[in-house]
């Protein structure tokens, strides 16, 4: 609204004063129009234009900026934010775009937070029922098959051994895709444990030497704040053991100042810093989450080393 | 003959308990005099009972194995407390390592409680520990990576065949893939097993706990 009226009283203004230039100036225009009168009030016009135009332009020139800002801005971040003009209606302009972004990428985040959280709580429920339900029934079968053998003849004994064999298929499939969902570790024994864990299936699965450096009596950690750490690590694990080809990789967790500070380190290839991906944007996401400071080092030949440093004190946002 | 040794099953799943019971039923030197539904009731019936053994599931509710194997270990005072071995659904070694710590001298995969929990009862009851395929795993891994890096390790001579099995055991093969892999019956791979597990000074509870503090596998 403020703009609005700038711009009618920039514009009053000066129709204003070629009015009054004109009634009170020495020119005139005939009925029949001649070159010189044509000269002036072009001149007159020119004048016009100009003036208008200079007068606008500062009063407009953040429309322009913002409109270019809401065409290639990036919620990740506060680099997105425009510098506000010392005052006038261009300041609250760009204050008013600053503040949605901010208000934007907050409201982002909740949704992100809530969407991973309904994601977490998702896969522990299905995970649970696997364990609790199919799992438990599968070891009643697994186990009587095993009895029901002795008591059958040969011939039978031989076809329920095969049958028995199926039912632990079944069974370690089961664990299999609960353990993929869910962290069980992380909840029965803890972070340490967990990333412990993490890096002996990597050890198992790649030929890497795989190096694990934990400080031990680390303070806790609240549990999203873990869960965060804890997927991050996953996936920087996974990284490296499908892109590095390093011949090295060390997962460190140590404490310093009031964060924790966990490091997953390859000697591997690494990668060109233009490089994105799910992977790499999920780290970012879940440790906005948690106002964690995710950082990622990176050069083509010089290996990789993703480093989250973790606030010990504060819970989530 | 001595008299058999007297087992508690604690499982929250009353199928799983009964399926338990009468494999280790069939057992002479088995029988099972108790059995409970949770943790908690797992140390109320330890603390009155006279036992040899108990079996716990690591998933119960009110009191997790862990926390009830933990309770029955400290309980006794006067006579000796029971051995204990752990019953689970995970196949991850923390939970063996974590067991080690509770007082427990064995895990037991549900998914290989057909074939396995005979022989590791009898192995808790003898005061040696049953060590689960994938701890082993882990804990051959860190023994070949110090071995490489030059750390000071227990100086062993393991034979030739011993150093084979111990190469597979690391890249996670389980005893029947290395007795394919070798061309040797199973049971002579779980021998060699057993003989690894000795000369790496890793035979008993005590020593595989503090081998797995010491390569930082377990907090202390
Ligand atoms: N440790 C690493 N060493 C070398 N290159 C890497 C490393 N981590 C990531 N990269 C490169 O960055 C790319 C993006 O990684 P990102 O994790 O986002 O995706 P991804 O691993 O390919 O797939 P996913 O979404 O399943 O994680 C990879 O494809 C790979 O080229
Ligand atoms: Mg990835």
């Amino acid at each position: 609204m403020r703009l609005y009226w700038k711009v009618v009283l920039i514009n009053g203004v000066v129709l204003c004063l070629a009015l009054l230039a004109l009634v009170l100036g020495p020119m005139s225009v005939s009925r029949s129009t001649v070159a010189s009168e044509v000269l002036v009030l072009a001149g007159g016009l020119a004048a016009i234009l100009l003036t208008n135009a200079l007068l606008l332009r500062s009063s407009l020139a953040p429309v322009d900026r913002v409109v270019r800002a809401m065409a290639y801005v990036d919620l990740t971040g506060p680099d997105g934010r425009l510098a506000a003009p010392p005052s006038g209606p261009g300041r609250s302009l760009v204050d008013g775009f600053n503040a949605m972004l901010d208000r934007l990428e907050e409201e982002q985040g909740t949704s992100n937070a809530k969407a991973l959280a309904a994601q977490e709580a998702e896969r522990h429920r299905i995970a649970q029922e696997l364990h609790d339900e199919v799992g438990q029934h599968l070891t009643v079968v697994l186990l009587g098959l095993k009895q029901l053998e002795g008591q059958v003849p040969a011939a039978q004994a031989a076809e329920v051994a095969v049958l028995r064999e199926s039912v632990r298929d079944g069974l370690d499939d089961v664990r299999r895709v609960a353990r993929r969902l869910r962290p069980g570790v992380l909840e029965d024994l803890g972070l340490t444990s967990a990333l412990a864990a993490l890096t002996n299936d990597l050890g198992r699965h790649h030929p890497a030497e795989v190096r694990r450096v934990i400080a031990p009596g680390l303070p806790g950690l609240a549990s999203d704040t873990e869960l965060v750490v804890y997927r991050v690590a996953q996936e920087a694990l996974t990284n490296a053991a499908r892109h590095s080809r390093a011949k090295q990789v060390t997962l460190s967790l140590v404490r310093i100042g009031e964060g924790l500070v966990l490091e997953v380190a390859d000697d591997g290839i690494g990668f060109d810093a233009s490089t994105s991906g799910a992977g790499l944007r999920g780290m970012h996401e879940r440790s906005r989450l948690v106002r964690g400071d995710l950082r990622i080092t990176s050069r083509p030949g010089q290996g990789t080393t993703v480093r989250l440093a973790v606030p010990l004190a504060v819970g989530p946002s | 003959m001595t008299a058999p040794a007297r087992l508690l099953l604690a499982d929250d799943h009353a199928l799983v308990r009964r399926g338990v019971r009468l494999i280790l039923e069939q057992e002479p030197d088995l029988t099972v005099v108790a059995e409970a539904g949770d943790g908690a009731e797992a140390v109320e019936v330890a603390r009155r009972t006279p036992l040899d053994l108990v079996v716990l599931d690591i998933a119960m509710p009110r009191m997790t194995g862990l926390q009830a194997a933990r309770e029955i270990g400290r309980a006794r005072t006067g006579s000796q407390p029971p051995k204990l071995l752990m019953l689970s659904m995970h196949d991850n070694e923390q939970y063996f390592f974590e067991s080690l710590k509770v007082g427990a001298c064995g895990y037991v995969l549900k998914s290989v409680a057909d074939e396995d929990l005979v022989g590791a009862c009898r192995a808790a009851l003898r005061g040696e520990a049953f060590v689960y395929p994938g701890a082993m795993s882990a804990l051959v891994r860190d023994y070949l990576g110090r071995l490489r890096r030059g750390e000071r390790v227990p100086s062993t001579v393991l034979t030739e065949r011993e150093d084979q099995v111990l190469k597979l055991i690391a890249e996670g093969s389980s005893s029947k893939e290395i007795a394919r892999e070798l061309t040797i019956a199973v049971k002579t791979v779980e021998r060699h097993r057993a003989n690894i597990l000795a000369k790496l000074d890793m035979r008993d509870r005590t020593q595989l706990t503090r081998y797995a503090i010491r390569a930082g596998l377990i907090e202390p």
